[in-house]
């Protein structure tokens, strides 16, 4: 790279003086290290150049660790909305605020807070009925004929003009995400939901919030499901047994099986024979959505859903008696193809109709006695259910309800009651008084950020206590008592909706922003370099950190300054954008060293092409849901490359050699695409072998041989690629044949006792063997870390000098060997010369192979050997290819990373993760070192192959080649440059479909699995893997000198 | 795709193989008029046969694999010189001769071409297939199940990919190294192999879709790519990228 190329200018005298020094060395180089005392000297300068070199590449490495912090930071605070959910529950007993009536309180047969208007209740949703559904169709310019959704459920606008004191409809406006899931979380906790709950449990999906169901079950009252299994998961074991069926929801083709289901079983239950085992039915029809998601809703088949339900309901109407009150609803709507998820009006307009026989329902004014033509007018929302059948069914309101109670039912069948409204109003806002009070208390949140609904609040009470006997009040002061207390009730929702509820743009946009100009930087260090990156890396620190720091002051001082702006984002912001301003600049002032990143050779189009074609499927949730196939795919593609390339090389020894390990790392990466641990979204076309069922998560007694199998085998397998160039030598015996095999031996002894642990084996000894499988993992760790690193640290290059007397005849042309001197009849001979800087750096990779290993289940374990064998293969291919200067080492190595992070045992969903490494050696919860093993579990794949990048580059390379620190770099970077482009591709798709039907469960945690994979990958490759570099270059100085 | 980029003349000093040239059409107008009108037949037939592979795939599959065989050995025979007119116009003492020495060899070359193209029937038949289909294997096609379909997916890609090669270039191993090398020059035989393990390839893309179609299921869309990636592959090779040569830096 360095022969007649201009030199840019600043590197001036001391390039000239260095290339000088350079011939002069190359010239002794092929000898041992110098003898002279100035060579000597030269070498003392030698290291302490490249011990500088090294600081600075790490320290640049860090500061863009820096900058992916500052990016993802910024996008997640707009992105993940978060709500911490409290565990209180609200008492029967125990009212909001003290009652002013004379009602005696508390017990559930006459109502907790308030008088109950009835004993029992049958709700049923409608899953996806949209409030224009239900509603006679008006002709509007440019929409003159009526759509076949149209007028065919016309029952419930019937009943709602033709009884208005029997039955009122109303729009029914869903909070998005407009997921059934999502709301019918929202339906019974009146909460706002958001992504993650803190607090909730990360692994279930169970409600543990307060709500309905749950307070319903607290009364004892009988709950019947029937329909819809989402229920289940969220209330597991709330329904009676007997009488609750549920059905699949994910057919979304099977218009009929959930609705002929339900009906079948909830009409028995009406009649008055059976109406004595239950008090509160919970229906869910799916085919009105199910219709909506195969056809649209503009579609004969979904008249003739909607025609059916209307039979139902007329039936329904029929069949109750007047002590229940029938709630027909719909969760959310659906959009002009009959998709929902999103917050469009079309989505989040679903209908509510209450119907009762008994005269209950009144109307405040005369003009709303007609349900309203549009859901633009009187819509209530959807928690607002939550309160008002809580006062119904005379049951306490769940503890965190935002909703207030709905107006028609409280106000009396003649629309003047508005003492009662006023007192449900109260009650209602003295619950969400009472719950903001918990959650400011908990959250640590002061009165001043609660100041507007505060002094709502007070206004509210002082109104209240003005009023005094109720006998004398008239309607319009109860009126403005209760609009007081709804006031409040607005404000405070309001708020939470802010809080809670709304992504912030602006802060995903700029995260977005600083992570696309991050990739750029390291896309142009990674691949837009000529010659050695580490003479660059000082002017672009250099730089990059006087930019970091004026960003910062810039940044802080607008935020100061400009009163509009918020302090934290605009210094982030302008922090980064100034980092990466100086980076810029100084690829400017070295522009004459720079070329064009776009590939230039079939090995970095393949790099490109697998990396953006990955990158391009997370926008689809198939490809996301399949991601572990699609590796698998790639893998094998690029091990036919492989085979093509070594088949093309001229020499045989490298052909033979190429083909070899070219068909063994297709063979090794099925082999190990049989562990799988499916998501519910390859049901059925996946079948889990992780562990020893579908529906557990402990493993087959078959499988506890894997790590020992791995334990005899493997290091053999190691051992065979450090003998092929005789370096086999010195501290590798003893680490490879002793201290690992033993470590793996005692991983797999760990994972049999957990296995006796788990299954009971030797009852009575559980204790015994609990302390002792810690303890034994304890060892493992101390094996790999701390001998391993001694050893790392300390042991000197893998050779071995031999003096041999000649015997003429004998040629050995093995590349193993460096003859060094050649006199007379004898020769000196260093075994492993050839791979002195592989051998030695590798040793790294198979003590957090141990480590790694330790912390996966048996088949885990077994992945990550045959992943560790992979990569003595890729390393191998990747030199007799002679690939160490492109990209597809680095790339195959994160392609390889993320498809044993499926063959561990892990999805990119949550539930996946395996909370229960963090016990392996632990008892209890220990800070940091619970969460970095559960991190060393989820990514131990990733974190393995980041480790082995610099072998890609190290691996049979001469022991004095110049710039081989800045190859290490180049490596290192375009390793961290493909989890870049998946960690950006997924934060733009995640925020681009952010009101997507699969948010929540595909693209969020793909999100989260990138952007924590990108930084834990980038954290092992500057300070394990850059770390390590150091470690082993300087052995190596210490034999060869350096260059 | 990416191979574009690496593509050069052939007179760029080759590595190996030197003395590869593509292979011409015959000199002949039924020939010259046939190379055109096969992969044309050829698609006909899999879209007249789609629907029933789609409904029950194993014997429509094999329905389709006996007329693909017949058209492929008609098309070989008819267009292509049999091996030994390929790599050096050796003095082979079969019709093969390429080029000109054609027209006068009419008469015997319905034997000299119809044995050497039921041969390459065989062949490809007896290890193209097994080699492919374990190839299908290794790129993910289920091991337990579905064994018919992944053995006739791969009868359907060595038929088009394999069978033409084995007739043009025989079963000599040096060859075939280059041709698994990709030494060759592109013409339309080599290009119809590239462009039919493309297809196959990139027919795997719909697969996990969750669009619920039954085309979706395997093979369909491997064979479905294959049988394009071969149309496409053969136009290509036979025009455009003719002599061409892939390169790897």
């Amino acid at each position: 790279m360095d022969n007649g190329e201009p030199l840019p200018s600043y590197e001036g005298l001391a390039a000239a003086f260095a290339k000088a020094k350079a011939e002069k060395e190359r010239e002794e180089a092929q000898g041992l290290r110098g003898s002279t005392q100035n060579a000597e000297k030269d070498n003392k300068q030698g290291e302490v150049r490249f011990k500088a070199a090294h600081g600075l590449l790490v320290a640049f490495f860090t500061w863009i660790l820096l900058l992916h912090i500052l990016g993802i930071y910024l996008f997640t605070s707009g992105f993940l909305l978060t709500r911490l959910v409290l565990d209180h529950k609200s008492e029967c007993a125990v009212p909001p605020i003290d009652s002013t009536n004379p009602y005696k309180l508390g017990s559930p047969e006459t109502g907790c807070w308030h008088p109950k208007g009835f004993e029992k209740a049958i709700v049923i949703i409608v899953d996806a009925l949209r409030y224009d559904f239900t509603v006679p169709f008006q002709a509007k310019p440019g929409d003159e004929n009526p759509h076949h959704f149209h007028n065919a459920i016309p029952v419930l606008y019937e009943t709602a003009v033709k009884h208005p004191q029997n039955a009122v409809l109303l729009p029914f406006i869903a909070d998005p995400p407009t997921t059934t899931l999502q709301r019918l979380k929202g339906l019974t906790t009146g909460t706002l939901p958001t992504f993650v709950d803190a607090g909730s449990n990360f692994a279930g999906t169970a409600i543990e919030e307060d709500n309905l169901v749950a307070q319903l079950r607290k009364a004892s009252k009988r709950i019947v499901h029937l329909g819809d299994d989402t229920w289940h998961a969220l209330f597991p074991g709330y329904f009676e047994p007997n009488l609750t069926r549920a059905y699949d929801s994910f057919n979304v083709w099977d218009l009929h099986t959930v609705d002929n289901g339900v009906t079948d079983h909830i009409f028995p239950l009406l009649n008055p024979a059976n109406t004595s085992k239950w008090d509160v039915i919970f229906g869910h029809y799916l085919g009105v959505d199910h219709a909506g998601h195969r056809y649209g809703p503009d579609h004969p088949a979904m008249t003739a859903k909607l025609d059916q339900m209307d039979k139902i309901f007329r039936n329904m109407i029929e069949t109750i008696d007047d002590k229940t009150l029938l709630v027909v609803m719909g969760d959310h709507g659906m959009d002009a193809k009959g998709d929902h998820g999103g917050e469009s009006d079309d989505e989040i307009q679903a209908a509510l109709w209450m119907y009762s026989k008994q005269k209950f329902f009144g109307r405040s004014s005369p003009a709303s006695t007609k349900p309203p033509q549009s859901a633009k007018e009187r819509p209530v929302a959807q928690i607002d259910l939550v309160p008002t059948l809580s006062l119904l069914l005379g049951m306490p309101i769940p503890f965190n309800n935002l909703g207030a109670p709905i107006e028609e039912a409280f106000i009396g069948s003649h629309g003047k009651d508005y003492e009662n409204l006023a007192t449900v109003n109260r009650l209602t806002a003295a619950q969400i008084h009472r719950y903001q009070h918990e959650y400011a208390r908990v959250r640590g949140l002061s009165e001043d950020d609660r100041a507007g609904p505060l002094k709502l609040w007070s206004i509210a009470n002082d109104i209240w206590s003005t009023l005094g006997d109720s006998k004398k009040v008239s309607h319009e002061e109860w009126k403005v008592a209760s609009s007081a207390f709804e006031a409040y009730q607005i404000e405070t929702l309001n708020i939470c909706r802010a809080l809670w509820a709304r992504f912030n743009i602006p802060r995903m946009v700029n995260g977005i922003g600083i992570l696309s100009g991050t990739l750029a930087i390291l896309g142009m260090y990674a691949r837009g370099l000529q010659g050695d990156r580490t003479e660059l890396t000082p002017v672009l620190l250099m730089r990059g950190a006087v930019g970091t720091v004026s960003g910062l002051v810039v940044g802080s001082g607008l935020g100061f300054a400009v009163p509009g702006l918020p302090l934290e984002h605009t210094a982030i912001f302008c922090t980064a954008v100034g980092g990466m301003l100086g980076i810029a600049t100084a690829f400017w002032y070295a522009r004459r060293r720079t070329i064009s990143p776009i590939p230039n050779s079939i090995w970095g189009w393949v790099s490109v092409i697998f990396t953006v074609a990955l990158s391009v499927g997370f926008a689809s949730n198939s490809f996301t849901i399949w991601e572990d196939e699609i590796l698998l795919h790639f893998l094998c593609t690029f091990g036919v490359l492989m085979l093509i390339s070594s088949i093309r090389q001229k020499d045989v020894l490298d052909r033979a050699l190429g083909c070899y390990h070219s068909v063994l790392f297709i063979v090794l990466t099925r082999a190990a695409s049989f562990s799988r641990l499916c998501r519910e979204e390859q049901m059925p076309f996946c079948k889990s072998t992780y562990y020893a069922s579908a529906t557990s998560s402990t493993s087959a007694t078959w499988q506890l041989a894997i790590p020992f199998l791995v334990a005899f085998t493997l290091p053999n397998l190691i051992r065979s690629y450090y003998k092929g160039t005789r370096s086999y030598q010195g501290s590798a015996i003893l680490w490879i044949d002793f201290a690992l095999r033993f470590g793996l031996l005692l991983s797999a002894a760990y994972w049999t006792m957990d296995a006796a642990d788990d299954g009971d084996w030797y009852p009575g000894h559980s204790e015994t063997i609990k302390t002792t499988k810690i303890i034994i993992a304890q060892i493992v760790f101390a094996i790999a870390l701390a001998a391993g690193y001694s050893t790392f640290s300390w042991a000197k290059p893998l050779l071995q000098i031999e003096t041999k007397m000649k015997t003429g005849a004998e040629v050995e042309g093995s590349t193993g060997e460096q003859v060094v001197a050649d006199a007379g009849s004898s020769s000196i001979t260093i075994l492993g010369y050839a791979n002195v800087h592989g051998s030695r750096y590798a040793l790294l990779i198979t003590m957090w192979m141990l480590a790694v290993t330790l912390v996966q289940k048996p088949m885990g374990g077994g992945a990550i050997a045959l992943l560790t064998w992979q990569i003595f293969s890729l390393l191998e291919l990747v030199d007799t290819n002679k690939l160490s200067d492109t990209s597809v080492g680095p790339v195959i190595l994160g392609l390889l990373g993320s498809f044993h992070f499926f063959k561990t045992g892990h999805q990119a969903t949550l539930s996946s993760i395996q909370w229960e490494s963090a016990f392996i050696p632990l008892r209890g919860i220990k800070y940091p070192w619970s969460p970095v093993l559960v991190v060393l579990n989820t990514f131990g794949a990733q974190v393995l192959c980041a480790v082995a990048v610099p072998a890609i580059v190290l691996w049979k390379q001469a022991p004095k080649k110049r710039g081989l620190l800045g190859d290490v770099a180049k490596a290192v970077s375009t390793h961290i440059l493909f989890y870049a482009v998946i960690n950006l591709a997924t934060t733009i798709w995640a925020g681009h479909l952010r009101r997507h039907l699969m948010l929540y469960r595909i693209f969020s945690p793909r999100f989260m699995m990138g952007a924590v994979g990108l930084l834990v990958v980038e954290i092992v490759a500057i300070f394990i893997s850059i770390g390590g570099v150091r470690n082993s270059f300087l052995s190596v100085a210490e034999v060869f000198g350096w260059a | 795709m990416s191979s574009s980029t690496s593509l050069t003349k052939a007179s760029k000093a080759p590595k190996a193989g030197t003395s590869a040239v593509p292979i011409d059409v015959l000199h002949k107008d039924t020939a010259k008029l046939y190379t055109h009108i096969h992969p044309i037949l050829l698609l006909s037939l899999y879209v007249f046969q789609f629907k029933s592979i789609v409904a029950d795939p194993v014997p429509a599959l094999v329905n389709t694999l006996i007329a693909l065989g017949v058209l492929q050995i008609a098309y070989v025979s008819i267009c292509l010189p049999p091996t030994g007119g390929s790599a050096t116009p050796a003095p082979v003492a079969r019709a093969g001769g390429k080029k000109k020495t054609a027209p006068g060899k009419l008469e015997s070359g319905i034997q000299g071409k119809i044995i050497p193209a039921f041969l390459s029937l065989l062949l490809s038949t007896l290890a193209g297939t097994p080699v492919l289909a374990i190839t299908l294997v290794l790129f993910g096609a289920p091991l337990t199940t579905h064994h018919a379909h992944t053995v006739l997916c791969a009868a359907h890609i060595s038929f088009l990919a394999v069978l033409p090669a084995i007739y043009v270039y025989g079963v000599e191993g040096e060859k075939w190294r280059q041709i698994v090398a990709m030494f060759l020059p592109i013409d339309e035989v080599f290009g119809a192999m590239i462009g039919t393990v493309l297809g196959a390839w990139l027919g795997a893309v719909p697969i996990p879709l969750d669009w619920d179609r039954e085309w979706q299921k395997w093979p369909v869309t491997i064979v479905t790519g294959a049988y394009i990636g071969y149309a496409v592959g053969k136009l290509l090779g036979g025009t455009l990228l003719k002599g061409k040569k892939i390169m790897f830096e």
